[in-house]
């Protein structure tokens, strides 16, 4: 069997609808983020491996795609933005004044599982405000996060915000075994009410606990922080999404806040305020991020920063499909006519009109017949004409 | 969106039992129980629309978010399961992954590396990673208990019921892989935006669940 005329599983060519689509999304991002002064900033597509397990880095090993160079280190094909760009932060950037506004617009490279039609190359938008925190940081990066969907057209979308804070401290209060919290955690990530339930039994006695049998359900618009306020009044962490929310809510985006208290994924790379975005017609979620105070000082520099990466096509996929532009106009044009023919191709709408290549009239029209185009227009010596189809 | 959830239900036998659960919550499941040449069945008197499918392609439709929710196997969701709410343990379907050898055979007392045989290649890596053992692993589709008698392998790790089948083909379980059931699974995102179409089902469910026991 050969390969030849394949793309390998997992990666795919993108068609002009595609593209446009793709690109579309970009440029309503990458325009957003260059308005509020973020930077751009691209990365190696391929990166040494080691970079991402100094990164603590959640990604399972298999999930990275591996190259081995000539000197037999391991690389990978980049499966994530936002470590390579610590690492610049806290190295070539060590001595310009902190906060920085960055972003990317890049491919990472992921390897999923056979057949299920998950891409391994995924186009991602994203900002990194790193070398700074606090309610004004993390006002201004969700914020951003809705002003990016917004930007991109769509309306029916929630950012739902967590915070680990709220979870450690919980767990803090438990004494539990390590793996009893893992395992405690998992439960609440998947909001597998029943199963939380019974492993939680044997704690009744402990003040945390009727906070924890129901994080799980604690989700929903800004009620869910009330309930969470009777069950955890002295929370510091609960006080501060209130804040964020208050301070939200001023700027009027409340109706697109949500608040997930039981968002306990990647705890060890997290380190404050989380959120993803959920738009209606994707199946999971399309934006996420977070505060990871802790990644740019594992590169020697310490610097507080939050960011987030959007899906691209994830959320080009639910914007209204257009039709691309049909061909409506084929131009013919005698020798040393070049100029005015391409006057004439230049004057008309994107997509509707192209040169022949032809060199008799009788082939120019048979190919914008083949084409399906409407018209042949004939650039001449004496003139133009047009010559319907 | 129309306000509609849609709902995947594993084939067979938790097939029936859904639907008992459902028609003891008081929804109408005759389209589902008369399905002519639809594929689609719409509940009458609740806004939820059912499909049949394979066990692997519940999880399937549910991680993709063209079903809110599935009806699903434990044993499915821990050999290809990944991201989903697993929300409720719906009780029946009871069952068990059990690690089964040939009667009066020694599986652990020997340092030659063991073949077991499976259906379920993933749930057996991991609970022999769990002891720090490496196994062969033959992946068998059918009669998974045939393998031991044909000198295939020395153990299988198989769902048993009554245990029934391993008698009469002399193996005896040796060891609980895991405990099975049937799960209600709902999609991430439908969760979020769904939320008080799902937690409307999901209370119902608890109640009539809780109802009897």
């Amino acid at each position: 069997m050969t390969y030849s005329a394949n793309t390998p599983e997992g990666t795919r060519d993108r068609l002009f609808a595609e593209c446009r689509d793709r690109r579309r999304v970009q440029n309503c991002l990458t325009a957003l983020f260059r308005r509020r002064s973020y930077a751009e900033i691209i990365t190696p597509e391929v990166e040494y491996y080691d970079l991402f397990i100094r990164s603590g880095n959640p990604m399972p090993q298999e999930a990275m795609l591996k190259i081995i160079d000539r000197s037999g280190k391991i690389m990978v094909m980049r499966p994530d933005c936002t470590t390579p760009i610590a690492r610049v932060a806290a190295t070539k950037l060590k001595s310009v004044p902190l906060p920085q506004r960055l972003y990317y617009n890049q491919t990472v490279f992921r390897s999923g599982d056979a057949h299920r039609a998950d891409s391994s190359e995924i186009a991602q938008c994203g900002v990194e405000l790193i070398g700074a925190s606090g309610k004004k940081a993390d006002v201004e990066m969700v914020a951003m996060a809705v002003d990016s969907l917004r930007e991109c057209g769509l309306e029916r979308f929630h950012i739902e915000l967590g915070h680990v804070g709220f979870f450690r401290s919980l767990a803090a209060g438990m004494d539990m075994e390590l793996h009893e919290t893992e395992h405690m955690r998992r439960l609440i990530e998947g909001k597998n009410f029943a199963a939380l339930n019974d492993m939680l039994e044997p704690y009744a006695g402990k003040p945390a606990c009727a906070a924890l049998r129901r994080l799980s359900h604690l989700f929903g618009t800004a009620e869910v922080l009330e309930e969470a306020q009777r069950l955890a009044a002295d929370s510091k962490d609960l006080a501060y999404l209130r804040t964020l929310y208050e301070e939200l809510r001023a700027a009027g985006y409340d109706e697109y806040i949500r608040f997930d208290l039981g968002l306990v994924h990647q705890i060890d790379y997290y380190t404050g305020v989380v959120f993803r975005g959920y738009v209606e017609g994707a199946g999971d979620a399309v934006l996420s991020g977070g505060r990871y105070d802790a990644l740019v000082a594992a590169f020697g520099r310490p610097a507080q920063a939050t960011g987030f990466a959007i899906d691209v096509d994830a959320v080009a996929a639910c914007l209204p499909a257009a039709a691309l532009p049909a061909l409506e106009l084929v131009v013919h044009y005698e020798d040393g006519l070049l100029a005015p023919a391409l006057a004439a191709v230049d004057g008309r709408a994107a997509g509707t009109c192209e040169l022949s290549p032809c060199r008799t009239l009788e082939s120019t029209l048979k190919l914008a017949r083949e084409k399906g185009a409407g018209a042949v227009l004939v650039v001449e010596k004496n003139g133009r004409r047009e010559v319907p189809l | 969106m129309n306000g509609r959830l849609r709902i995947a239900l594993t084939k067979g036998r938790l097939q029936d039992r859904s639907l008992e659960l459902f028609e003891a919550m008081g929804l109408d499941c005759s389209p589902i129980r008369h399905p002519g040449r639809r594929l689609i069945h719409s509940i009458p008197n609740y806004p939820l629309d059912a499909v049949l499918a394979k066990a692997p392609d519940v999880i399937t439709y549910v991680e993709r978010g063209v079903c809110d929710m599935g009806v699903v196997g434990k044993d499915t969701i821990l050999e290809q399961g990944r991201s989903f709410y697993e929300v409720l343990d719906l009780g029946f379907g009871r069952c068990r992954f059990a690690l089964a050898v040939k009667e009066g055979s020694d599986f652990y007392g020997t340092y030659r590396t063991r073949r077991v045989a499976t259906k379920y290649p993933a749930v057996t890596r991991s609970f022999f990673s769990k002891k720090g053992m490496d196994v062969d692993i033959i992946r068998i589709e059918g009669s998974v208990e045939l393998a031991p008698l044909l000198n295939l392998a020395d153990a299988i790790v198989d769902i048993v019921e009554t245990g029934a089948t391993l008698r009469e083909n002399g193996l005896v379980p040796i060891e609980d892989v895991a405990q099975v059931s049937a799960r209600l699974i709902v999609n991430t995102a439908s969760m979020k935006l769904c939320k008080a179409e799902l937690e409307d089902f999901i209370t119902r469910c608890e109640r009539e669940l809780s109802n009897r026991i």
